[in-house]
């Protein structure tokens, strides 16, 4: 009995204890707390931080995925789109090169509107590199025969050798075999053109006159001499002229108007052997 | 039958050589040098096949050429003859099966060709004489057609000895026995 009283009033003395206890806890400031808070935050929360990370990641996945199909049908109409451009862009391309070509047929139409002129593409260069005979897609249901003569947008570019039905091969001033029969511009005077070997830009002048006085840039044109080009056409310039011992052996270096590697489209003039009123230069 | 199926493959080459000179060698060149395949191709016939159709073939292709693009029919059906010809003899004096003297050989034809040519036109049309022009020129083809003949070498090797095979009804050991 004694030992029942006993153990009663050590129960109520600590339940007073931690009542107490617990109303100072609570009335306490929790700011005071923040160590012990910091400390176990320190123990959970990288854990947390971990477990949050893979939770939103695991939700981004799940977006992306419902996005993949959408993204896919996106992708494939913009190849589609992509393609469409390309192809109008080829279109376009094809258009102003025919545009292009179509403006050097008339322009070279303007130049020489007073001859009757039939415009050509070249369909075939030389496949040697001794000689410079191009192939060209008019023939002779066009009206074009042999010695006819041939320019381009710039200047002479040769004369007919051949033709066929629907194609003529024209040798080029550039080839080794040919002579033009020119005169310089300013002097009048006149020399003896021949192609170089291997050379398609620059032309040899020989037999000038002893006497004539040679001027760089100087034009130089067709003199009607020959009996196959015209008087008149606009060959080149004069580029570098060559002194020797001999002033009857001296030659001059001339530069075409014509860039033989890059032509494509030329004219035979139809009229042989006459004046030429050529407004280009 | 195979007889003809290979004289069907040399006029398929000489068409494919053609728009090859005429198009792609146009604007692939050493400084602005074309080889000229018809060479290797006319001397792979005369040194596998045998001089008659090395004559027969470079007559007519010749033809073709000049009446095409050239300016005078005649001269390179001429020149490539001498190479149908040359090859052959060439075939007795050396062996094919050695890399070098293919190499000396396209090299010799394409110089002999070339050479014969410029002569003609020399002589045809008095076209003004530059040696060194003239020698860059070659030079640069010759070497044009030395690289293409060591790429194509195993192609010429291998079609070569079946046709020689077919034409010529001898294998490899006879002539040294």
């Amino acid at each position: 009995m004694y030992r029942n009283k006993r153990t009663g009033t050590i129960g109520i003395i600590i339940t007073i204890f931690l009542l107490i206890l617990v109303v100072i806890l609570s009335n306490m400031n929790t700011q005071k707390m923040s160590g012990v808070e910091n400390a176990l935050a320190t123990l959970v929360m990288p854990i947390q931080n971990g477990l949050t990370y893979l939770k939103n990641k695991m939700e981004g996945n799940d977006t992306f995925f419902t996005n993949i199909s959408r993204l896919q049908e996106e992708n494939e109409e913009l190849k589609q789109k992509n393609s469409d451009l390309e192809q109008s862009l080829r279109e376009l391309e094809m258009i102003k090169s025919e545009n292009e070509i179509l403006k050097e047929y008339v322009n070279l139409k303007d130049k020489y509107k007073n001859y009757e002129t039939v415009p050509a593409y070249i369909i075939h260069k030389d496949i040697s590199n001794y000689s410079n005979v191009i192939v060209i897609n008019v023939g002779s249901s066009d009206g074009i025969e042999a010695n006819m003569t041939v320019i381009a947008d710039k200047g002479l570019v040769g004369y007919v050798l051949s033709t066929t039905e629907t194609t003529a091969k024209v040798q080029t001033i550039v080839d080794t075999a040919t002579s033009v029969s020119a005169v310089l511009n300013t002097s009048r005077e006149a020399i003896i053109l021949n192609g170089m070997q291997g050379n398609y830009t620059t032309l040899k002048a020989t037999f000038l006159p002893t006497d004539a006085s040679i001027l760089q840039n100087d034009n130089v044109e067709t003199s009607g001499l020959g009996g196959i080009y015209p008087k008149g056409i606009h060959i080149g310039t004069v580029k570098e002229m060559v002194e020797t011992k001999n002033t009857t052996d001296r030659y001059a270096y001339i530069e075409t108007a014509v860039d033989f590697k890059k032509l494509e489209t030329v004219l035979v003039i139809k009229d042989k052997g006459t004046e030429i009123s050529y407004n280009g230069f | 039958m195979k007889k003809f199926l290979v004289i069907v493959g040399i006029v398929m080459a000489f068409f494919i050589i053609y728009f090859l000179q005429a198009n792609f060698f146009t604007w692939f060149t050493i400084s602005g040098v074309m080889p000229n395949l018809f060479v290797i191709l006319i001397l792979w016939i005369g040194l596998f096949i045998g001089k008659k159709m090395g004559f027969v073939f470079g007559i007519i292709f010749g033809i073709y050429l000049d009446l095409v693009v050239g300016k005078s029919i005649g001269i390179s059906s001429i020149m490539f003859a001498i190479i149908g010809i040359l090859g052959e003899y060439l075939d007795k004096s050396f062996s094919k099966d050695s890399r070098i003297t293919i190499m000396l050989t396209v090299m010799a034809s394409t110089a002999i060709y070339e050479i014969g040519i410029y002569l003609f036109r020399i002589i045809k049309w008095g076209i003004p004489v530059e040696i060194m022009p003239f020698i860059s020129t070659l030079l640069l083809e010759i070497l044009f057609n030395v690289v293409l003949g060591i790429i194509l070498y195993p192609l010429i090797q291998k079609t070569g000895y079946e046709a020689e095979n077919l034409f010529k009804k001898k294998t490899v050991l006879t002539r040294y026995f």
